[in-house]
């Protein structure tokens, strides 16, 4: 954790060249050949069990226009971290740092796929919907991106006639039901102790989410690229799971 | 006699619900056949964490819809032996044999010893099988583990924005299609346009019949919205099926079933005799026969017997109208009723008569022209305080 945490702010120049191909951290890349030796080990207490760190790099979230926030005037305070700086009016995402916390996000994905969890996607916004419904079905997941009544989550037995299980992971393409309102499932995820991953824009509030992204959640090309991710880490966790199970069988 | 029609009373509220549940029951199974369709992929089988460690745990989800589906079973046992006991009874009280009797003479017992004059025929005591009565339950819509079949299961209308999904998954892939063809300079052919002339979106009740799922005004635009846009697009054709779903024809064969075979009188001649021709308080019938020479007798009298030019005119409308006017005989008795009530019924029935005598298309017109229109319109009472139905008495301030 210490060193990982180091690595989060190189201060030598050196180091940048390095980064901007992979921001995983580097110890990463040594646990990796230990994976080949047959000695058992546990995912939860390796770093990256499931490999996320290269399913990216910072050059693809930047084509993917990740770095672009809203304008200035819009700012949440909470966002204040995560930001690079600001360019004509609007402000701009620091990579590195969302990389990081898109990496934690992925991780923590595949250990839910890994586990059999239930993820479900949400997202508001009209241009994106089809989009993040076709990854939910690609994986085998769920997809909540219409108008939320009220009560899904806190009195599911009522809403759906009976005891439903609800998701075990609610990953959110952007938090926002319109550009005031904080979705509600945010809120109500919270209060039913379902982790949240969120894509939280520069307007966004981020306290109610379990795994926050810093970055842009209205670009569909962002939207594609962070439905691409999440669905490879999906697949890999439920892979791993099968290799598991027939291992096990 | 108090058990058996305290049982059919209960029996008769829920009577109306049961046929809708089935249709329940036969979409969740379609969900679940869907559902095994698209994810025909292993790893969504394997869901239930515990299972790797080979002890089957079943979810809080499944355990309750398993518990549920017990408590069905033995209410619905104990049902039964009500049903049979109060049947036995009924056939013993009907002096009849209990092992031989049928549905069939369960109600027409109930309706000897419980005779019931509500207007409602749903209102009225019935005994029916348990399993007519009451709603069939609704099958697991989960696996094991708890996970939803359907992947947009938390919308809680997943088969209405199951609809909308693949109506934008189409657009897409026309979009896709149009641009391939732009790519190779080629242009749509006309030919292969949709044609959607004779047939209408679903209406609202109709969609949320299909879909078994109760749908907002804003949802069905919505939907209406989404189908519209696919059907302008230029190869909408190819997803022909998939729009045809949600549309239903216009035409329907109203005559078809209706339409009488004329009969023959001993000269040859075909007739058609049309009772019960009512119009305002005159009533009487009205009989065709063809070939004729356009002979109209009413009561014995040609049709002077009618003074007044209207009058005549509405007898020989429906001739007039489709050509018939030479071609037919026209015999009609009726009595009752004034001159202008009498030449409506005659009308209304020369013009039913002629149904078995003219081409399908020329019935669609008489149709439109409201030939075939019964006019139900009575004389309205005259009210106390006024001189008429309407009519008020001179209104003067003072």
């Amino acid at each position: 954790m210490i060193s990982r945490s180091f690595n989060r702010h190189p201060l030598k120049l050196g180091f940048t060249f390095r980064r901007h191909n992979s921001t995983a951290p580097a110890q990463l890349q040594e646990t990796t050949s230990e994976d080949v030796t047959p000695l058992k080990i546990n995912p939860l207490e390796h770093p990256d069990y499931f490999q996320v760190h290269n399913l990216f790099t910072v050059k693809d979230l930047f084509d993917a226009r990740v770095h672009c926030g809203h304008k200035e005037g819009s700012l949440n305070d909470y966002m204040r971290p995560y930001l690079y700086g600001s360019r004509l009016g609007h402000l701009m995402f620091d990579l590195d740092i969302t990389a990081k916390h898109l990496r934690r996000a992925l991780n923590f994905t595949a250990h839910i796929a890994y586990r059999g969890g239930i993820i479900c996607f949400f997202n508001r916004n009209a241009l994106n919907c089809h989009t993040v419904e076709k990854t939910a079905k690609e994986c085998g997941e769920y997809a909540h991106t219409r108008f939320w009544r009220g009560g899904i989550f806190t009195n599911a037995n009522h809403q759906f006639g009976a005891v439903t299980r609800l998701p075990d992971l609610c990953i959110f393409l952007n938090t926002q039901n319109n550009i005031l309102n904080q979705h509600t499932a945010v809120r109500d995820s919270a209060k039913m102790l379902i982790p949240t991953i969120g894509i939280v824009d520069t307007n966004c509030n981020p306290n109610l989410i379990t795994y926050p992204v810093p970055g842009n959640d209205d670009t569909p090309v962002a939207i594609e690229l962070y439905c691409k991710l999440f669905k490879e880490a999906i697949l890999r966790g439920k892979a791993e799971r099968v290799k598991f199970l027939q291992e096990n069988a | 006699m108090v058990f058996v029609f305290c049982f059919t009373v209960k029996h008769s509220i829920l009577a109306t619900r049961c046929s809708v549940r089935g249709k329940v029951l036969s979409n969740i199974f379609q969900y679940r056949t869907g559902s095994s369709r698209v994810t025909n992929n292993v790893t969504d089988n394997l869901t239930d964490w515990e299972t790797l460690s080979k002890k089957k745990k079943i979810s809080k989800a499944m355990k309750a819809y398993l518990e549920r589906a017990k408590e069905h079973d033995e209410f619905m046992k104990k049902q039964h032996f009500e049903f049979n006991v109060g049947k036995r009874h009924l056939a013993n009280m009907m002096g009849e044999d209990p092992e031989t009797f049928t549905q069939k003479d369960i109600d027409r017992a109930i309706e000897y010893l419980f005779p019931s004059g509500i207007y409602d025929p749903a209102a009225r005591p019935l005994m029916r099988s348990p399993e007519e009565v009451y709603p069939a339950r609704k099958a697991a819509e989960f696996d094991e583990a708890g996970r939803p079949h359907h992947f947009l299961f938390y919308t809680g209308k997943a088969s209405f924005f199951k609809v909308l999904y693949d109506a934008a998954e189409n657009i897409q892939e026309l979009q896709k299609f149009e641009d391939k063809v732009i790519r190779k300079k080629a242009s749509p052919d006309p030919n292969n346009s949709l044609k959607l002339e004779g047939s209408v979106w679903f209406t609202k009740e109709q969609l949320e019949k299909t879909l078994v799922e109760t749908i907002e005004d804003i949802e069905y635009t919505n939907f209406k919205n989404v189908m519209e846009r696919l059907v302008s697009l230029p190869y909408s054709y190819r997803c022909k099926d998939f729009i045809e779903q949600f549309r239903k024809p216009l035409t329907t064969q109203r005559f078809a079933l209706e339409i009488p075979k004329p009969n023959y009188d001993e000269d040859g001649r075909a007739f058609i005799t049309t009772y019960e021709c009512l119009r305002k308080k005159a009533r009487g019938d009205v009989t065709i026969k063809s070939p004729g020479t356009g002979n109209i007798s009413i009561n014995g009298k040609d049709i002077t017997y009618f003074e007044d030019i209207q009058s005549r005119e509405q007898v020989i409308f429906p001739l007039i109208f489709t050509g018939m006017q030479d071609r037919v005989d026209v015999v009609c008795n009726i009595e009752g009723g004034g001159p202008s009530g009498q030449a409506g019924a005659i009308r209304w029935g020369i013009a039913w008569s002629l149904r078995s005598f003219v081409e399908k298309d020329m019935l669609e017109k008489m149709q439109v022209a409201g030939l075939l229109t019964r006019d139900h319109r009575r004389r309205e009472r005259k009210k106390p305080g006024q001189p008429g139905a309407r009519k008020k008495p001179t209104w003067k301030k003072r």
